[in-house]
């Protein structure tokens, strides 16, 4: 029976700011964790995280912007996604995770002065009211890894609710939605799942919850009437990808409504080179670097372009079976590619951002 | 303590099996051999005096090793006393070694891994690397210490420049039977250094994947025959490994490049012409190289490669389509 029980996290200890250590989710960090060691420190030290061993929980102050533009690039069609930035690093364990390489520390780490946040979105949102906002927190963290610790998820959806024009991605690999029943959302938070074949999520997402465990989290979901996003990202070849996310789509078919689903993104695995021999050290069992890879506009290694092509194709396929008016896009894809994979461009369709904002 | 003294010392009364503050490696330099049968020794060596009798060599171990090759004994030493200790003497060849010549890539190693029985490892980092004209870094220090643990043939050729300390890093880490492999084909073909590197990758990827270790790799047909087709120049030969290698390691790539130069051949460009894809077919940006002499001859081209970028085939060439998982 696969589990549906909320994921916890307990790290071997906290280091806490001083600055932050009267705010309402340090509180909470230390009703949940009372009996795992604290340091409190003036600031936690770049060096030392860097050197850390990921069991650490650090608290901090974040004197940076909360809120930011994901970082695409010229050469591909960027989805205009933001990011709302409220902590970093994850504790999944996923191989193939680009934070490995993209962030110096592995300690998972939460910015605990809110209040700064806060005034910055309202700023934020306040300051285009007519754009449409597309909001994530799941960029540098899991968006509901730590849920049931700072239980922000209470605070964020009921604000979202309140935004006519903007939303809230939840994007998770966790089951971690039982703080989410009962709270007033008004349709302006969309709750998304990673989604990869049963085999992968054992040998290439150990941390993560099963496949089945997502999807019945996904239907609980949608029962409270949240609208639901799917990653296929990474997509992975392995020796039998073909049937592996055949048996996701269908299974997602049969545990949701895919009228319910506000669009599904397709991306397969691409990462700096610099990943490659982390990957290498950290998870040397990993098949992952098997397939073979070229270095793509941006600098990240990809899959070469007609194994990616195929991959896109396969899956649309499958999905467009679940329903014709799927939203489907590709992450992080030139326009060439998107022709050759699904037959169309966004270009032709006022741009990916614009598809996505309609979908809003 | 006893203030250092100078001492003439018969080379019987030398431990030379006690390396405990050696830190130089390779051959003797033809050059010093010649200064000293010159002008003799001009820097005097550093023993110092063992408890049970005798001298360890603290530093000059080669001008000792040119004197007793050239008969000249006894030689005059500096004499420290057996009270110093050995991480001061270490420190001692150090400065004096660094003070006169740089030091090869084993040399470093050794004063690294020697130095850290001695001293805290960011002392090292911080006080040592820079001496040895490289950055304090910790992940470059785990790369030296890690050179040392490559076979003598492997640290003579990286003493003495045959092998590349880019090439000797990425050997290093492998199995002893993976680098002699390695090594041995290095020997036999003047790869460049970054093509060494890839062909270290390859192997070591391809090895992965099919579940053999990469001496497994280069014992293919395809490299075996390469290697006894000796009456074809071996540029070619290299060149064709590399070549096995990378089919072997992305089949996909090189399938869509052997299609690429197929069809642009039965496109019949004009002579001079040539069709260049995107790096690895990625992107849109395609580049097409013309080599004219007068304009006439351009106006030719240009209107011959016109009616071809008309032909399907020629979109089909652009399009490419894609090829099943194997």
């Amino acid at each position: 029976m696969s589990h549906i029980l909320t994921m916890t996290y307990l790290p071997k200890r906290l280091v806490i700011e001083a600055a932050v250590a009267e705010t309402a989710l340090v509180r909470r960090i230390l009703a949940c964790y009372g009996d795992v060691p604290i340091a409190w420190v003036e600031k936690v030290a770049e060096d030392e995280s860097a050197l850390s061993d990921g069991q650490t929980l650090e608290v901090v102050g974040f004197p940076g912007r909360f809120v930011k533009s994901c970082p695409g690039t010229r050469s591909h069609l960027c989805c205009g996604y933001q990011i709302l930035h409220l902590g970093t690093q994850c504790s999944l364990g996923c191989t193939y995770c680009i934070l490995q390489a993209y962030l110096s520390g592995r300690n998972l780490r939460l910015f605990a002065n809110l209040g700064d946040m806060w005034l910055e979105l309202r700023e934020h949102l306040g300051s285009s009211p007519r754009r449409v906002h597309r909001l994530g927190t799941g960029e540098f963290m899991d968006s509901l890894l730590l849920d049931p610790v700072t239980h922000l998820s209470r605070e964020l959806i009921p604000f979202f609710a309140g935004q006519p024009r903007a939303v809230l991605e939840l994007k998770t690999k966790t089951a971690n939605v039982e703080l989410l029943e009962g709270l007033s959302h008004g349709g302006r938070t969309i709750v998304a799942w990673s989604l990869n074949p049963q085999d992968l999520i054992r040998s290439e997402e150990p941390g993560a919850a099963d496949l089945e465990a997502r999807l019945a989290a996904a239907r609980r979901c949608q029962e409270w009437g949240y609208r639901l996003a799917f990653h296929f990202d990474p997509l992975i070849a392995y020796p039998n990808w073909r049937q592996g996310y055949a048996a996701v789509v269908n299974r997602l078919g049969a545990m949701v409504d895919p009228g319910r689903i506000a669009w599904i993104s397709l991306g397969t695995l691409r990462f700096m080179p610099a990943l490659k021999e982390i990957i290498r050290r950290r998870h040397g069992g990993s098949a992952l670097l098997h397939e073979e890879f070229v270095p793509g506009l941006d600098g990240k290694l990809r899959y070469f372009r007609d194994l990616r092509v195929e991959m896109y194709r396969h899956l649309s396929t499958l999905l467009r079976r679940l329903s014709r008016d799927l939203l489907i896009y590709l992450c992080m894809e030139s326009e060439d590619v998107w022709r050759e994979a699904l037959g169309f461009s966004p270009v032709e369709r006022g741009g990916l951002s614009a598809m996505l904002d309609g979908s809003v | 303590m006893a203030e250092p003294h100078l001492e003439p010392i018969p080379f019987a009364a030398i431990d030379w099996q006690d390396t405990s503050s050696l830190i130089t490696y390779g051959p003797l330099p033809d050059i010093l051999r010649r200064s000293v049968q010159a002008v003799g020794l001009l820097q005097i060596p550093m023993l110092q005096g063992k408890p049970e009798g005798g001298f360890r060599v603290v530093s000059g171990s080669r001008r000792l090793l040119v004197c007793r090759e050239l008969g000249l004994e006894p030689v005059t030493c500096q004499i420290l006393d057996a009270s110093v200790l050995p991480g001061a003497c270490l420190r001692f060849a150090v400065y004096d070694n660094v003070a006169t010549r740089l030091l090869n890539p084993v040399e470093k190693s050794l004063v690294l891994a020697k130095m850290l029985a001695f001293l805290p490892q960011p002392q090292v980092v911080e006080e040592f690397m820079p001496l040895l004209a490289l950055e304090p870094s910790v992940t470059l220090l785990s790369r030296y210490l890690e050179l040392l643990r490559l076979e003598k043939d492997m640290l003579d050729a990286l003493a003495d420049g045959r092998l590349h300390e880019r090439t000797a890093s990425a050997l290093a880490p492998l199995e002893p039977a993976d680098r002699r492999s390695l090594f041995a084909l290095f020997g036999e073909f003047a790869f460049s250094v970054s093509v060494q590197q890839e062909i270290i990758e390859l192997a070591v990827e391809i090895g992965e994947r099919e579940g053999m270790p990469p001496a497994e790799v280069l014992e293919a047909d395809a490299i075996a025959a390469l290697r006894r087709e000796r009456r074809r120049p071996t540029r070619h030969r290299a060149e064709e490994i590399r070549r096995y290698l990378q089919g072997r390691r992305a089949p996909r790539l090189t399938a869509r490049r052997e299609r690429f130069l197929r069809e642009t051949q039965e496109l019949g460009l004009p002579s001079g012409v040539r069709l260049i894809s995107p790096p690895n077919f990625e992107g849109p940006q395609w580049r097409l190289e013309c080599i004219f002499q007068r304009g006439q001859d351009l106006a030719h081209i240009l209107r011959t490669v016109s009616g071809i970028a008309a032909q399907p085939e020629f979109q089909r060439v652009l399009e490419g389509c894609p090829i099943s998982s194997p």
